[in-house]
């Protein structure tokens, strides 16, 4: 678990200061996402549970929304993606890419939800179409790339 | 005891799921009524340790782009005339390195000639992050408490407000911009005198609500602060009405807004951290009663 700390940090030094200059629209894809999908193809659900809740606490400690939120859906997703990786894993990229679109859209889902529930009601409708699915989007095309890259792609092929 | 200690043990995995998403839930609910110090403290904590990263990697990249630029500059320059096109290239790059550095000038100017309308104290900082999530629209600055910033302080630029100080520690602050979802500003449209409530949508805009609805309010319309709630003192720009909506049945009226300030291209900010403030030309006409005050 050495890599963690390096990669907390990375992550939030790409997504405060190297990502918003490649944003679409303001949109930027979510690498501490990709991060947790990542670790809980590597770990028992107990520990992705864990470490999701960890990336989560420290994305919404380098963010302006409520500490909980992201970690909420980190350690969902976490959870989540370390129980269905046996039977979800795939290195076709197509496959890859919504299994990535659909983690993520996920996630957005239960971020809206939360902050519907703790913060008043949103339109969904915007919400929906100016954010959850063009992030969904960015990050599994990102995602992707990332993945493909051979010490990634190593990292996600070995034993669950 | 022991009874529960197995059973816990026998489903830990539901077990520690169901621990990891009550204390999330849990850590936002003692949120959202106040302000709890073990939340707040957990913030300060967490952006402490990872501001200094940010800023080193912010000030790092410009001085990687300002070398990329000059490679660039160089060798697109040099395919043309060697010796010609690499004297052209030298020069370029000083040029662009001075129109840089003139542009620069230029906005602290403003910024300078902003801060000698008023008779507030500010601060200069420099944005070096933003929010690391797409939900919430805030920035990182590379000043802090050591430099007086407290919170709720406003923070402005040349045209006009950018949002307020929510987070603070020495040597870094955190600034909720007016975009952001949560932000709440209390606005003035300036023709008409009708107030309003400007606040960030996710995806949707910048929106000013509880308009009343008889309210004369059009396309064009300048929006200015209200100085209403003790946060932002009154007259400052906030932007320009774009689009407005009447639905049927509906109480108020909404309206669209065009921020004053570029959020995207913030490269500096003013801080006001301390007494009153006559801003810009543009808020003249409410000026006269502007009466700020910090909380």
């Amino acid at each position: 678990m050495t890599w963690l700390l390096p990669a907390l940090l990375g992550c939030a030094m790409a997504q405060a200061v190297l990502l918003p200059s490649l944003s679409l629209g303001g949109i930027r894809p979510d690498l501490f996402l990709l991060l947790v999908f990542l670790v809980s193809r590597r770990c028992t659900p107990e520990v992705a549970t864990l470490l999701g809740l960890l990336i989560g606490l420290w994305q919404d400690g380098l963010s302006g929304g409520p500490l909980g939120l992201r970690a909420f859906s980190g350690s969902l997703m976490g959870f989540l993606a370390a129980r269905l990786s046996h039977h979800l894993y795939t290195d076709q990229p197509l496959a890859l890419f919504w299994l990535l679109l659909g983690g993520s859209a996920i996630s957005g889902g239960i971020t809206f939800a939360l902050l519907t529930f703790f913060l008043g009601p949103r339109p969904v409708l915007p919400a929906l179409l100016w954010l959850i699915a063009p992030e969904a989007l960015y990050t599994a095309a990102v995602g992707l790339l990332i993945f493909w890259l051979p010490p990634f792609r190593a990292a996600l092929a070995g034993p669950a | 005891m022991s009874g529960l200690l197995r059973l816990l043990a026998r489903y830990r995995r539901a077990t520690i799921l169901t621990t990891a998403l009550v204390l999330s839930f849990l850590l936002m609910t003692l949120q959202v009524r106040h302000e709890s110090a073990v939340v707040t403290l957990t913030r300060q904590t967490l952006l402490f340790l990872a501001s200094p990263f940010i800023q080193i990697t912010a000030v790092s990249l410009q001085g990687v782009a300002d070398i990329w630029h000059d490679y660039v500059d160089l060798r697109g320059l040099r395919e043309e005339n060697k010796r010609l096109q690499r004297e052209a290239a030298t020069l370029k790059g000083r040029l662009d390195h001075l129109e840089e550095q003139a542009l620069e000038t230029q906005r602290l100017e403003r910024l300078l000639g902003m801060r000698q309308a008023s008779q507030a104290e500010f601060l200069t900082a420099r944005v070096v992050g933003k929010d690391a999530t797409n939900w919430f629209k805030t920035i990182l600055l590379d000043r802090g408490s050591l430099e007086g910033v407290r919170r709720n302080q406003p923070a402005l630029a040349p045209d006009g407000l950018v949002g307020r100080v929510v987070e603070v520690t020495p040597t870094s602050a955190r600034v909720q911009l007016l975009t952001d979802p949560v932000s709440a500003v209390g606005g003035l449209i300036q023709r008409t005198r009708v107030t309003g409530i400007v606040s960030g949508n996710l995806g949707a805009g910048t929106r000013v609500r509880y308009l009343p609805l008889m309210a004369n309010v059009v396309v064009g319309d300048e929006v200015v602060t209200s100085g209403m709630g003790g946060v932002f003192p009154k007259g400052i720009p906030i932007g320009r009405i774009t689009a407005v909506e009447r639905r049927s049945g509906a109480l108020f009226q909404e309206a669209t807004l065009q921020p004053a300030v570029d959020m995207s291209r913030l490269e500096e900010v003013l801080i006001l951290t301390a007494s009153e403030t006559r801003p810009g030309p543009e808020a003249s006409g409410s000026l006269e009663s502007g009466t700020g005050r910090r909380p």
